[in-house]
């Protein structure tokens, strides 16, 4: 699917010279994968798609992100993290941290209005939904047709998700939803929602009566409302359901057991979607300090500052390394509290470092500036990137919920 | 004129009117507005006689000190208010202290608010002129984008001074940067053969003693400036603690969140003293500007990362421009920035330690 706007944003490359680039046919040879990955991406990714990107405007943005994820598609690494039982290439782990090394080495776009598409749905729907379910639907994500976003948080129950009301009442062959989600992400774009409700207010505890739910998002019924963010962006929005219906057949897993799959769902959010920032990030960082080598890198102060970084980004990238390490190896076996580890570390990580940057540039870095669709937590914008650092501290599981699980749950402290 | 009461009953009368005049709904609207200052408020503020404060009483001024002016900018930081008045404050100072009878003669402009003026830091990279004319580009001036008066730090025949030029004379032309805090923004001024006006050249006698005395009047002020800011969004954020509920519980009774206000709180009480006494200090005192340098430099720190926390106390809430923690983190950056980052008054504060 090219849109208008991403034609004019393919890289004016002589076509006729152009060849067709398979990696995947490199898988056994490391070398040569990665080469292979690195022609390509120097092929097709246009070296100033920062500066189109930034000015594309939030109505374009879905059409310059699936243009990218149709060339992506194009070479077999639309999802490069999927099974072959799920339509994707099947590659071991160890390709995979290639595919993103690789492209957080190039720098390349990542895909941010596809995340809850691209990981938080085919993790929930190749454990718990139905064959139905993963034919229906996975089809629509690989073919960059399809933009799914996430309705857990109400205005009531954020960190304590557990006491959401949205209530699914069941009529004949549907579900009949009303209430209100707040904070999805990228719902303003999404064809689909994964959402949690309540089909039993009486449960005993108020995590039974959670079911999960396909919905689809053109129902009548839903009202979707963008909300401006602190960075001058909408990049999630309150969505209200007035009396939608939902079919029984898209309830995923069974009734009453949303509660469990949700945990599923955000563990998702913890693994290779954090290797691509962290990755990403090791490569900006280690920009800054020739971008600075003639400003704060020559201050004592600010230089000692940046070295002490290197180390905590270090022990983040080496937890995420370890992690999947222990996935590839056996996921059941994988450690359920590294994510938990990592999270906490990662989060506080980017806003202090963020923030350093934003300091050690003085007034240089008050200067506003669009943010830069596609560039994650390393557009370099020093503001931007310091005040989206909250996306990782508050979003899924805040900061302090996270030290709540480490010491109560991990660490058998006392409750308080 | 009983200063000590006078102070407390002014700074009262400050927050009392801006909490009518400038709520926080018209702060978070004025976020989106794309304006360099707000008209409407600014008149308002001439019109009570704010930017007389410092005036002397002889030129029509109201003849207050350095303690005033704190007080009127903490109140401004509290209500996070898109008006210049560090550069009236400044500019006060600046032409009040010329003999010049051209730059002097703007001071009634000032006073009455019809000015307003844009100063450039004394440390700016200062515009080469021969007197008569000036060509060059004064960078990163504050507030310029929505001043009619710019006072550029210039270089004459080797010596440090400014030149008052109207903002709308011919060959001035100024780029407009939006910043992060939106309620103050920084111009490049280019000047192209631009005309120096009679009388409107400013040749300080004692050139170092004033750029201190600007330097250090500037420090205080952006010091109040986040104090104010930093007690305000500490209060808008244990009231919106207070009522916030999650697990069943009002979210300020977790410890884990209420130990945090707890030290915001104390290290505000100590940024109180510190701004008050650095504001009190008589101006030919040999410690004013170690005071202000050494309290700029630490409250702005101090209120940059109470803001900073008010947004994660407050969640997801916090993260939307329809609350205003982020307002007061915004406008507290900047103030770390401007006057010299961290990193340069330290450096000066150290070698003022180990001069004294
Ligand atoms: C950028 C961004 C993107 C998001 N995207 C999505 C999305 O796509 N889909 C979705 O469903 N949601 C999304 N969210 C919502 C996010 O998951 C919630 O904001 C988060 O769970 C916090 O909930 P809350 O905002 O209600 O804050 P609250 O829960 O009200 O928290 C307020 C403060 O209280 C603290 N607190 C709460 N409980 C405790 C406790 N027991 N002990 C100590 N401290 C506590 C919190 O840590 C926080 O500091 C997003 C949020 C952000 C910021």
């Amino acid at each position: 699917m090219m849109t208008q706007t991403s034609e004019a944003l393919a890289p004016a490359i002589d076509r006729t010279a152009a060849r067709t680039f398979d990696p995947l046919s490199k898988v056994g040879d490391e070398q040569a994968f990665r080469q292979e990955i690195r022609d390509w991406l120097a092929a097709v990714l246009p070296a100033d798609w920062r500066k189109q990107w930034q000015q594309t405007r939030e109505s374009d943005l879905r059409g310059v992100m699936t243009w990218w994820l149709e060339e992506r598609r194009k070479v077999g690494l639309a999802t490069p993290h999927w099974p072959k039982a799920w339509g994707g290439p099947g590659i071991s782990f160890a390709y995979q941290i290639m595919v993103y090394e690789e492209l957080s080495r190039a720098d390349a776009p990542e895909l941010d209005i596809f995340t809850i598409s691209l990981f938080h749905t085919p993790a929930t729907l190749f454990e718990h939904g139905t064959q139905d379910q993963i034919d229906r639907y996975l089809g629509g994500i690989t073919q960059g047709t399809d933009i799914w976003c996430q309705g857990f948080s109400e205005p009531g129950a954020g960190s304590d998700l557990a006491s959401l009301r949205t209530a699914a009442i069941r009529d004949g062959d549907d579900y009949i939803v009303n209430g209100q989600k707040i904070w999805s992400s990228s719902s303003m774009h999404a064809d689909y929602c994964l959402l949690l409700a309540r089909t039993d207010p009486n449960g005993k505890r108020k995590h039974d009566g959670i079911s999960y739910f396909i919905m689809d998002m053109k129902s009548p019924g839903i009202t979707v409302r963008p909300i401006r963010q602190i960075t001058g962006e909408s990049e999630f929005a309150e969505v209200f359901m007035d009396d939608v219906r939902i079919p029984a057949k898209n309830l995923i897993g069974a009734e009453g057991n949303g509660w469990n799959i949700a945990q599923s769902t955000l563990s998702t959010e913890r693994g290779l979607l954090i290797f691509g920032s962290t990755e990403r990030l090791a490569r900006s960082f280690a920009l800054d300090r020739v971008d600075a080598k003639d400003s704060w890198m020559r201050d004592v102060g600010l230089r000692r500052e940046y070295a002490g970084f290197y180390a905590e980004l270090q022990a983040i990238r080496l937890m995420v390394r370890r992690l999947l390490a222990e996935l590839e190896a056996n996921p059941e076996k994988a450690s359920p509290t590294l994510p938990t580890f990592i999270k906490l570390n990662w989060g506080p990580f980017l806003q202090s470092y963020s923030e350093f940057l934003v300091r050690a540039e003085g007034l240089e870095a008050q200067k506003w500036q669009p943010s830069i669709p596609g560039t994650g937590h390393s557009s370099r914008l020093r503001f931007n990137d310091f005040l989206k650092s909250y996306g990782w501290t508050v979003a899924g599981g805040s900061n302090e919920i996270m030290r709540n699980i480490i010491s109560e749950r991990i660490l058998a402290m006392p409750r308080g | 004129m009983s200063d000590e009461f006078d102070l407390d009953v002014l700074a009262e009368s400050f927050s009392e009117f801006l909490e009518g005049e400038w709520p926080k709904e018209k702060a978070i609207a004025y976020e989106r507005s794309d304006q360099s200052y707000d008209a409407d408020l600014w008149s308002a503020m001439a019109g009570l006689g704010w930017t007389a404060l410092t005036a002397p009483e002889a030129e029509g001024g109201l003849g207050l000190g350095t303690a005033a002016a704190a007080h009127l900018h903490a109140a401004l930081g509290a209500a996070v208010t898109p008006t210049p008045m560090l550069g009236t404050l400044l500019a006060t100072t600046l032409l009040g202290a010329t003999g010049a009878e051209g730059a002097r003669g703007l001071l009634a402009g000032i006073i009455d608010g019809s000015l307003r003026v844009a100063v450039a830091e004394p440390n700016a990279v200062p515009v080469q002129t021969d007197g008569k004319t000036i060509s060059g580009t004064a960078r990163d001036l504050l507030d310029a984008p929505g001043a009619n008066l710019l006072l550029v730090r210039i270089a004459l025949a080797g010596q440090p001074g400014w030149v008052a030029i109207d903002a709308d004379a011919p060959g001035v032309s100024i780029h407009r940067y939006t910043l992060a805090d939106t309620t103050r923004s920084l111009g490049d001024v280019t000047l192209d053969n631009v005309q120096i006006g009679e009388g409107r050249l400013i040749r300080p006698t004692a050139g170092a003693a004033l750029d201190d005395l600007l330097t250090r009047q500037a420090c205080v002020a952006i010091a109040a400036d986040s104090l104010g800011g930093g007690e305000a969004v500490l209060k808008i954020t244990i009231e919106y603690m207070k009522v916030r509920e999650q697990f069943g519980r009002l979210i300020g009774s977790f410890q884990a969140l209420k130990h945090r206000v707890a030290d915001h709180h104390a290290a505000l009480v100590g940024a109180r003293e510190l701004v008050l006494n650095a504001a009190t200090i008589p101006d030919d005192d040999d410690g004013a500007l170690l005071a202000a340098l050494s309290t700029k430099a630490h409250v702005a720190a101090v209120t940059a990362d109470i803001a900073r926390d008010c947004i994660q106390l407050h969640g997801g809430v916090g993260f939307t421009s329809e609350f205003s923690p982020h307002l007061y983190l915004k406008r507290a950056k900047l103030n770390e920035a401007l006057y010299g980052t961290r990193t340069a008054i330290l450096d000066r504060v150290a070698d003022m330690l180990e001069a004294a």
